[in-house]
Order: C-alpha cells, then sequence, then structure tokens
C-alpha cells in the first residue's frame, strides 16, 4: 500500500493540472463566497439568512472544482490507456483505488481548507456591513463558535466527499465527460426536483436524500429544527452516497477487464 | 532540384470526378460523424428521456384534498380544480370587486371624485378559518374608482380610472393594461377627480386634482365592447399577506382577504349619458360579507374585497405554470452538454483533429459546420422533449385535478421552441468551450458551472435572493428566462424572485445573454483553433 | 496540377528545440520517395506542415505549387497517412471513411472501393477501436487513397505490419506510384525502404542531409572499394600500391583496396603472379549507407542513453 500511496502521490504530483485545480477550488470558494457576502444583506427586520451558510455559498462552486480534480484521477488515465501500465505495474486493483481516494481526499482537504477559511475570513469582514450586526441579534463570524466551526470543518469535509464520490464514478464509468455529467447531474438533480415537488412531504425527502442537498445542512447556524436534516446526519447522508459510489467503482474496476 | 535520375513518367490524374464544393460538404460530414457514433445518439436521445421523466413525473403525484369554502366539508377531486375566470387576452385573472354601477348605453362620459381610501386585513380565525375579523392595515394595491365592464361576469373587458393606496392614480384595462397618473393619496384635504369617457371601443381616462384642470391618464381600447355596458364606482383591496422572520427562531406568516372603503362625490353623468338607479353587485362573488355600498345624498362609500387583475404565479401556490413541466430541460443540458463537449474532444484525444483539418484545412469552417450540426440535433432532441414535456405534464397535471396558467399559442411557442433553442445554443457553447480548453472533463465541468450550476442556485432558494439574480443577470443561464410564461406584473405584488418563477431579465433578453457569451466562445475558438498547431 | 510537394526553407522551434531548421526538398511524381531520418529529425513536424496542420516559423511548403490550405478539396491532390490510431474507437471504419469522404464531397461508393483496395472489406463495419495495429495502417491507406490524389504521403506506414503486411505495403507503394503519382514515405528503418523506395530525402537534426537517388546513394556509400583475399599479403600491398591505389589491411589476408577498379586489379595481380583467392567489389547496404550518413545528426545515441 505504501508503495501504492507513493506511486499515485507522484503521478498526481506531477501532473500541472493538479495544482492548478488546487488553486480553482480554493480560489473559487473563496471568491464567490465573498461575492455572496459581499451582495447579501440583512434589513432591522430581521433577516432570516444564515451568516455561515451566506458566507461558505462558494463551497458550492468549488465542489465542482473538486469533482473534476477526482474524475481525473481516474479517467484522465482510461482516456490515455495508462491505465493498463498502472494495473500491470501494481496489479491490486483494490488498493490503487484506495490510494487514489487517499491522495484525491488529502489534496481536497488541503485546498478546500484554505477556501474555507477564506470564505469564513471574508465573511467576517463583509457580513457585518450589510446588516448582519449584533443590533440584529448576529454575532460577528468566529471558528470559536461552536456551530461556525462547526459549519467550517464540515463544509471541508463536504468537499472531500464529493471528491471522493466523484472518484467512485469515475471509476465505474470511465469516461471523463460522462462522469463529470453524472456527479453534477446527481448533485443538482435533488434541489431543483425537491424545489418543483407538489407535496411538502416529498420535498422534504428529497432534500434529505440528495448528496447535495443533505450534505450541505452542514453549514447551517441557525433554524437548525427548520431543516430537513440536521448537519451531522446530513454529511452521513453524503459519506453513504460517496461510500456507495466508491464501492461501484471498485466492484467495476476488479471485475471488468482494464 | 530535380533528381536526374528520376523516371519519366507522366503524373498522375485521378479519374474520379471532382466532388461537389462548399460549407454543405463540411456540415454532411459533421452530421455522419456525429450519427456514427451510438453513444452520441444515446445521449441525444437520453436529453429527451430525463428532460421528460422530470418534466413529467418530477412534481410527484399528490393526494389534492381541499376545502371549497368556510365549515365546508373537506372534498377531493374535480371539486378541487380552481375555478379560474380567463381575461380578454387569454390570461388567468382575479376579477373580484364591488360595483356599485349600472347599464349605460352608447357613449358618454362618468366623474366623480375619491375623498378617502381606507383599508382593512381581515384575520381568519375560527376552527375552519370561518370567522373573519378586521383590523386596521395598510394594503398597497387597494384602490377605488370608475370602471366601465361589459358584464359583471368575471373575466369581462373593462377599462377603468382608479385611485390606488400607494401606488397614485392608474388607467387600467383588461387586467394587464396599467398607466399611472396623479401621484398620492386621495384624502378629504386633497381628493382626486376621476373621468372615464366612451366613444365606440374607445375609453379615456382623465384626472385632476381640483376638477377645473383636467390631464388625460389614458386611452385604451375594447374591440368589439357592446352598446349597453356597466359602468359605475368600484372598490377593491388584494388580499394581503405578511411574513415575518426572527433570527433563529423560524418564520411567522399570515395573511387573509383585505377590505378597501372608499368614499365617493361629485358623481356625475355628462355626454349623452344619464344616471339612473345604482345597484351594487359583488362581482366575482362576495369573499367578505362586509363588502357593499351606501349612498347618503351625493356621498357613495363602497366598500369592496379582491382585485382586477392578471393572476400570477407566487409562492406556495398549486397553479401550475407550463414551464415548470420543463424543469427537466437542467438535466437534458447536463447531458447536451456531455455529448457537445465530445463532438470536439474526443478529435483531440487521438489526434483525429489532424484527420478532420487535413481533410478540411479552413478550420473556422470545420468548427461552424460542428456548430450547425450539433446546434441543429439538439434543437430536434430538444424541440421534442418540450414539447412532449409540456403537453404530458399538463395532461398529468388535469388528470389530478389540477390547475395550469393559460397562455396565449405565441407564448407557447416562445417557452417550448425558446426551451430547444436554449439546448441548442448552450451545445454550440459548449463546442466552442470544448475546442478552446481541448480537455473533455474540464470543458464539461466549465459548462456544467456557467449554464447549469446558477439556474440551480438561483431558482432553487440556495442563493439568497439579491445574488440568485445577479446570477442569473450575467451568466449565460440567464436564458432559462425564455421559459417563464408569466411575466411580472408591477400592480400586482407577488415574490417576483427566481424562485418564485420569475427571471430578472426578460425573456428574449436573457436569452440573448447567452447568445452573446457563445458568440464570445466560439469567437475564441476559432481564433485559437487558427492559431493553434494541431 | 502537378502532382509535386517543395518543402522550402522550413523552419520551427518548440520551445528550446529546433525542430526545424531549412528543410528543403521536392518529391517528384512516378517513383516513392523514401523519408529517412533518425527518431526526432524533424519528418513527421514536415508532413504536417505540408498538410498546414503546423504553421512554420519561416519557408513554407507547396502542394503543386499552392498552399495546402488553399486546395477546395485537399484530399483530391494529397492523401495523408499521419498516425494510424488517431480514429474514434467507437465509430466502425466504414463510417470513419464516409464522414471523410462526406468532407471532400464523396459518395460512398469510394468508400466501398478504398475498403476493397486495402482489403478491409471484412472488417469494415466493426468498431475501430478492436482494429489491430495493422488493419488501422491499411484504414489509414484508405483514408489517405479516399480522394484519389496524385501525391500521398504516408508517416512511417510499416509500423506494426507483419512481414506478410509490409510485403503488401512495398508492392502497394510501388504499384501507386508506377500511376504517375509521387509518394512520400518516411521511416526511421532503412531497411523497410529496401526495394520499396527509388529517392531518397534523408535529414536529421531539422534539415536535408541527402537527397538522391537509392541507387546513386548506395555507389557512394560503397565507393570504388574492392575486398581482396590473397595469402601474399604485402606482395599485393606493394603492386596495387605502385599502380596509384590505396590498400588497406583490414585481416591477415584480407585487404580492402580503393582507387582501382576491380577489373584492373586481377589484371595487375596476374601480370605479377601474386597469388589471390577472391576480389569482390565491396557492395554497402542501403542501411550501412544510412548509418554513414546519419552518424552525425543522430539525436539521441546509444552512448548519451547510457551516460
Amino acid at each position: 500500500m505504501k508503495d501504492t500511496l507513493w506511486a499515485e502521490w507522484t503521478k498526481q504530483r506531477t501532473l500541472a493540472v493538479t495544482g492548478w485545480l488546487l488553486v480553482t477550488v480554493a480560489v473559487l470558494t473563496g471568491v464567490i463566497s465573498a461575492a455572496a457576502a459581499a451582495v447579501a444583506h440583512c434589513p432591522a427586520t430581521g433577516c432570516g439568512q444564515d451568516p455561515a451558510r451566506v458566507s461558505l455559498a462558494g463551497v458550492a462552486f468549488g465542489q465542482a472544482a473538486v469533482a473534476i480534480l477526482a474524475v481525473l484521477a481516474i479517467s484522465g488515465e482510461y482516456t490515455t490507456g495508462m491505465i493498463r501500465t498502472t494495473l500491470a505495474a501494481m496489479p491490486r486493483r483494490i488498493t490503487v483505488l484506495a490510494a487514489k481516494a487517499v491522495i484525491v481526499a488529502g489534496l481536497t482537504l488541503a485546498a478546500g481548507a484554505v477556501g474555507v477559511l477564506g470564505s469564513v475570513l471574508a465573511g467576517r469582514l463583509l457580513l457585518p456591513g450589510h446588516g448582519f450586526t449584533a443590533a440584529h441579534g448576529i454575532a460577528p463570524l468566529s471558528l470559536a463558535d461552536g456551530p461556525v466551526l462547526r459549519a467550517a470543518a464540515g463544509s471541508v469535509l463536504y468537499l472531500m466527499l464529493i471528491a471522493l464520490l466523484s472518484l467512485g464514478l469515475a471509476t465505474a464509468v470511465r469516461e471523463p465527460a460522462v462522469a463529470i455529467g453524472l456527479v453534477l447531474a446527481l448533485l443538482f438533480l435533488f434541489p431543483i426536483v425537491a424545489h418543483v415537488a407538489v407535496s411538502q412531504e416529498w420535498q422534504r425527502h428529497l432534500e434529505q436524500a440528495g448528496p447535495m442537498t443533505a450534505g450541505l445542512a452542514i453549514q447551517a447556524t441557525t433554524r437548525l429544527h427548520d431543516l430537513p436534516i440536521q448537519p451531522w446526519a446530513g454529511l452521513g447522508v453524503l459519506t453513504a452516497w460517496a461510500a456507495g459510489a466508491l464501492l461501484a467503482g471498485a466492484l467495476v474496476l476488479r471485475l471488468r477487464d482494464a | 532540384m530535380t533528381t536526374p535520375g528520376a523516371p519519366a513518367v507522366a503524373p498522375y490524374q485521378s479519374p474520379e470526378p471532382a466532388g461537389r464544393d462548399g460549407f454543405a460538404q463540411l456540415v454532411h460530414a459533421e452530421w455522419t460523424k456525429l450519427r456514427t457514433v451510438r453513444g452520441w445518439l444515446i445521449g441525444l436521445f437520453l436529453v429527451i428521456v430525463v428532460t421528460d421523466l422530470l418534466g413529467i413525473f418530477g412534481g410527484g403525484f399528490s393526494n389534492v384534498a381541499c376545502i371549497t369554502g368556510p365549515g365546508a366539508r373537506p372534498q377531493t377531486g374535480a371539486a378541487c380544480t380552481p375555478q379560474v375566470p380567463t381575461g380578454p387576452g387569454g390570461e388567468a385573472v382575479q376579477d373580484t370587486y364591488y360595483l356599485a354601477g349600472q347599464a349605460l348605453a352608447g357613449n358618454g362620459t362618468l366623474t366623480a371624485r375619491v375623498t378617502s381610501l381606507a383599508t382593512e386585513h381581515g384575520l381568519p380565525s375560527g376552527p375552519q378559518g370561518q370567522n373573519i375579523t378586521l383590523q386596521p392595515g395598510a394594503v398597497a394595491w387597494a384602490k377605488s374608482g370608475i370602471i366601465i365592464t361589459a358584464s359583471t361576469r368575471p373575466g369581462a373587458a373593462y377599462a377603468a380610472v382608479m385611485v390606488s393606496q400607494s401606488h397614485g392614480v392608474r388607467m387600467q384595462h383588461d387586467y394587464t393594461g396599467d398607466t399611472a397618473g396623479l401621484t398620492g393619496a386621495a384624502s378629504a384635504a386633497s381628493p382626486r377627480w376621476l373621468r372615464l369617457t366612451r366613444a365606440g371601443d374607445t375609453v379615456t381616462g382623465y384626472d385632476s386634482a381640483d376638477g377645473v384642470h383636467w390631464a388625460t391618464v389614458g386611452t385604451v381600447r375594447l374591440p368589439g365592447l357592446a352598446a349597453t355596458v356597466r359602468a359605475g364606482l368600484f372598490a377593491a383591496a388584494p388580499d394581503w399577506e405578511q411574513s415575518t422572520t426572527n433570527v433563529g427562531g423560524g418564520e411567522n406568516g399570515q395573511g387573509g382577504p383585505s377590505l378597501a372603503t372608499a368614499t365617493l362625490d361629485q358623481v356625475s353623468a355628462s355626454g349623452g349619458w344619464t344616471t339612473g338607479r345604482w345597484q351594487g353587485t359583488a362581482v366575482g362573488g362576495p369573499d367578505l360579507s362586509q363588502v357593499g355600498y351606501q349612498q347618503a345624498g351625493g356621498r357613495f362609500t363602497v366598500r369592496g374585497s379582491g382585485d382586477i387583475a392578471p393572476m400570477v404565479p407566487g409562492p406556495g401556490g398549486r397553479e401550475q405554470t407550463i414551464e415548470q413541466h420543463l424543469i427537466g430541460v437542467f438535466a437534458g443540458l447536463i447531458v447536451v452538454i456531455m455529448v457537445a463537449v465530445l463532438f470536439i474532444t474526443v478529435e483531440y484525444r487521438r489526434g483525429l483533429i489532424r484527420t478532420t483539418l487535413t481533410a478540411s484545412p479552413r478550420r473556422g469552417r470545420v468548427l461552424a459546420a460542428k456548430a450547425v450540426v450539433i446546434g441543429s440535433v439538439t434543437f430536434v432532441a430538444g424541440l421534442i422533449a418540450a414539447v412532449i414535456a409540456v403537453i404530458g405534464g399538463v395532461a398529468v397535471v388535469h388528470s389530478q385535478f389540477g390547475y395550469v396558467y393559460p397562455v396565449t399559442g405565441l407564448t407557447w411557442v416562445r417557452v417550448v421552441a425558446g426551451s430547444a433553442l436554449l439546448l441548442a445554443v448552450a451545445a454550440v457553447l459548449a463546442v466552442a468551450v470544448g475546442t478552446i480548453l481541448r480537455r473533455t472533463a474540464a470543458a464539461v465541468t466549465v459548462g456544467v458551472v456557467v449554464l447549469v450550476l446558477p439556474y440551480i442556485l438561483g431558482v432553487a432558494a440556495i442563493l439568497p435572493g439579491g445574488a440568485a439574480q445577479w446570477v442569473l443577470r450575467i451568466t449565460p443561464a440567464a436564458a432559462f428566462a425564455i421559459q417563464q410564461s408569466i411575466p411580472a406584473y408591477p400592480q400586482v405584488d407577488n415574490v417576483y424572485l427566481p424562485t418564485t418563477g420569475y427571471y430578472p431579465l426578460a425573456p428574449w433578453a436573457g436569452f440573448a445573454v447567452l447568445c452573446g457569451w457563445t458568440a464570445l466562445a466560439f469567437g475564441l475558438a476559432v481564433v485559437l483553433i487558427r492559431r493553434r498547431d494541431a | 496540377m502537378e502532382a509535386t510537394v517543395e518543402v522550402g526553407g522550413l523552419r520551427k522551434r518548440f520551445g528550446p528545440a529546433l525542430a526545424l531548421d531549412g528543410m528543403t526538398f521536392v518529391v517528384q511524381p512516378g517513383q516513392v520517395t523514401g523519408f529517412v531520418g533518425p527518431n526526432g529529425a524533424g519528418k513527421s513536424t514536415t508532413m504536417r506542415v505540408i498538410l498546414g496542420l503546423d504553421a512554420p516559423d519561416q519557408g513554407q511548403a507547396l502542394i503543386g505549387g499552392r498552399p495546402y490550405a488553399s486546395l477546395r478539396h485537399p484530399l483530391s491532390h494529397v492523401g495523408a497517412l499521419l498516425d494510424a490510431a488517431a480514429l474514434q474507437p467507437s465509430r466502425s471504419a466504414r463510417h470513419h471513411l464516409l464522414w471523410l469522404a462526406h468532407s471532400q464531397g464523396l459518395r460512398a461508393r469510394r468508400v466501398d472501393e478504398v475498403i476493397g483496395l486495402t482489403g478491409l472489406a471484412s472488417a469494415a463495419t466493426r468498431k475501430a477501436g478492436g482494429y489491430s495495429l495493422g488493419m488501422r495502417q491499411r484504414l489509414g491507406i484508405a483514408a489517405a487513397l479516399l480522394g484519389d490524389p496524385p501525391v500521398l504521403m504516408l508517416d512511417e506506414p510499416f509500423n506494426g505490419l507483419d512481414p506478410e503486411g509490409i510485403v503488401w505495403m512495398r508492392g502497394f507503394l510501388r504499384a501507386l506510384a508506377a500511376e504517375g503519382r509521387a509518394v512520400l514515405v518516411s521511416s526511421h528503418l532503412m531497411s523497410e525502404l529496401q526495394d520499396a523506395a527509388d529517392h531518397l530525402v534523408v535529414v536529421g537534426r531539422g534539415k536535408v542531409v541527402a537527397d538522391t537517388s537509392v541507387t546513386d546513394l548506395i555507389a557512394s556509400a560503397s565507393g570504388d572499394r574492392v575486398a581482396l583475399r590473397t595469402e601474399a599479403r604485402s606482395g599485393a600491398m606493394t603492386v596495387l600500391a605502385n599502380a596509384g591505389a590505396t590498400v588497406a589491411a583490414t585481416g591477415p589476408d584480407t585487404l580492402t583496396v580503393t582507387g582501382l577498379p576491380s577489373q584492373k586489379i586481377v589484371t595487375l595481380l596476374g601480370e605479377s603472379g601474386v597469388p589471390f583467392s577472391e576480389v569482390s567489389a565491396h557492395r554497402a547496404t542501403l542501411e550501412e549507407a544510412y548509418m554513414e550518413l546519419t552518424r552525425d545528426v543522430t539525436e539521441f545515441r546509444g552512448a548519451e542513453v547510457a551516460r
């Protein structure tokens, strides 16, 4: 496993695109979050907006770059045919997938942490200027605050789980275009279908089941009892999706000819 | 540099006739490329399948139960289908108000002075909300004035000039027409004089602050207006709604009917009309028992409830719009982006692009041919998908005794064909992005992030309202505005946000944003493919 | 239109590497021109420039006097095989040729003709992704022949062919040239071109090292050397040196003589009574001639790699 890990690390490290994508994850997350904080405003009548959620809005965009990174980690090898070299050198396929998962998860955690910290900082600096003030009952965003810390750390974990979900799906379908399309469709399908659902109950169930809708519940710090799913339970749902995708990927990798 | 040893052979001349020349050949070649890869055909078929599955069944099935009136037993089935009147333009309308009027034949003029307009909020109470208590409260679009209507049947053609509580004097007609006159509210100290003149099909509204100096507010045509009309004084007040959000503590919403009480005097008829006996009518049925009118000398007090305005989809309504059945277009869009990106990036993967450019060295034209082919094919697939989704979705709603907002034929075509156009132009954008990036995964992601993600974030209420409007204004996803079938009416208070189905840009303006981005990307792609070594 | 390819003064730089450094040659109709040189000598880049795929920094390449990009139906002027793997795996061979034909305004009938010509008929409807390298080469040739062009350019067409395929390819190229076409075939293995090429353009480090007919090249590489086997080595050396030849001992009983034709040597030795067992004109192989030429221009040598 150690050698495999080292090999996969070298592979990722020596691809120029990896660095660019990691920078994109961090920058996209931070910049979109800052933009969301800059356009948000909280009127005196009560704003109903969760300051943590507003200042972490960029995670929804950052996840797209995370998905590319994870999909390319495996699909890139299929388009070039390098997968055959990889599996000839390291015949234990599940170990290869596990090593890829560890590397991709680690890289995402690092880039995600930078992006999320930037987002929180932007929120802390920008939100008080837009009505999110103590006068309206909102304390400045601070990681010393339990729920805010949970939202920030949870967002980093969210990005990591999206990476694993993408890696698993990409291993199962191989073609990068299909893999990335599938990942994004899976993420976006639930919120949009929930939005048009006629019955409230059906809507709630969709939001509880969707990897993105459930996973992003980790960002909520206010009105927790109104959430379709509680923060950690939501992240649990996403974990189940990621585990399922990795399992499917592992099965296909194991059973199908390379 | 001729070599002396070279054999003297006559240069080869092909016996083949020269092929036809031109852009059509390139399009033919690209079409052959597209149709000979099974995965792409499956992808295009999938565009139809996902769009229609989500569009027709995405809303889910619901067991409808409704209470048709105060104190009534809950009912199911056809009884629950909302009875919505339709205006002269074919749109769904609200037509509930109180009229103190009379039949007037031929041409003539009616004048009145509004001296006050007060409003109250009705608060439902009791076990089934059958008791309504009134308490003072503002209703911005409460209105009272003079109306000429074809009949008191809801949905009839009309023209009216009125004073509103917060939006000054207005001239309105046929539900959608609205023109502003004098500003400010009416009061005893500062009354508003109103006048309506009928001449054939034409009705002109005037206002005045003193009854001496008159200004025209607007002139409207009511085609085919009968010789005898109902005309008189009216009052109406749209339902009120209020929601307050407490940080960390949930949302409190309340609402109900409203009551407007207007005082009018100086009522006179002229120019062929003479006033006779006034008759009170609760047009559209009374939704408050307090409506009615009183006449004391020359002074009229009219109490009315409801609104004379287009009905618009708002938050929480069970009524559906046709575009709600096009919700699956976003999923079809993801598939379209995948196929369109692959259409160009697979050529770069294995060097096939060199064969293509060897066969057709004019690179810009190759790209244009690709765009024409993928755009046309996507348009056809999208059109089939959209037609099935809308027709099928509406049929499902009707089978469940639901209500779908009616639209004109032109709007229907714009919404359905516009969705197909959106897919087609998005496919061209995806080809351009694929050419620029030459990497499949990156190009698909960029396509989805600029086209689908803003739509999801804006429409599914993930972003706050202001941000949602901005992303749907500047990103290519602005094109989804082409699906909006019911416009936002300034004379109707509503939540006009992407989450409730209202886009910040007009339909074709939003579509133009997508076209602009596509033109930009395509131009860049042409420059790059020309400049780069293949 | 004349069936020629004229390449004049091509220069192209990829970053620090000079890929083409004044590449100049002409491909004549009616013969197979071998385009040879070590790996990285600029053969593929030259072909890509001829086909308008890469833009040269300097110089130009003309097909029958016109730049490639100005050709109306380029495939009826030049047929090219650059990379046999440049296919979409999920498309059948016939469909691959079909779109190409449509791009030139050609009919499907022509597709079936070239399929027959290259012996692909039985496999034409299978997905090209499942083809062996040899079959892909044939498909590439079929694509090059589609427009029935007077000029053919094939980049390493022998790659991946089995011996039978190599024989087929040689015959095929000769037949095409015999019809009056100009055929340019690149290769980094001279032996592949033996018996196939009439003319050679030898390149190294981005420029032409030799532009000559195969006969001349072999003659020049062979020189006028004669191998002599004799018991009386010193006697023979004296006799021949006196006659003005340069003589070098190459073994205990072998000599190499330069400067005298073998006929004269036999006469001289016979007159002087020097015994000898064998006199033969030394004939270089194409391979040797090529090695001789490219000794100085090989990009990567064994020694450098080993270092």
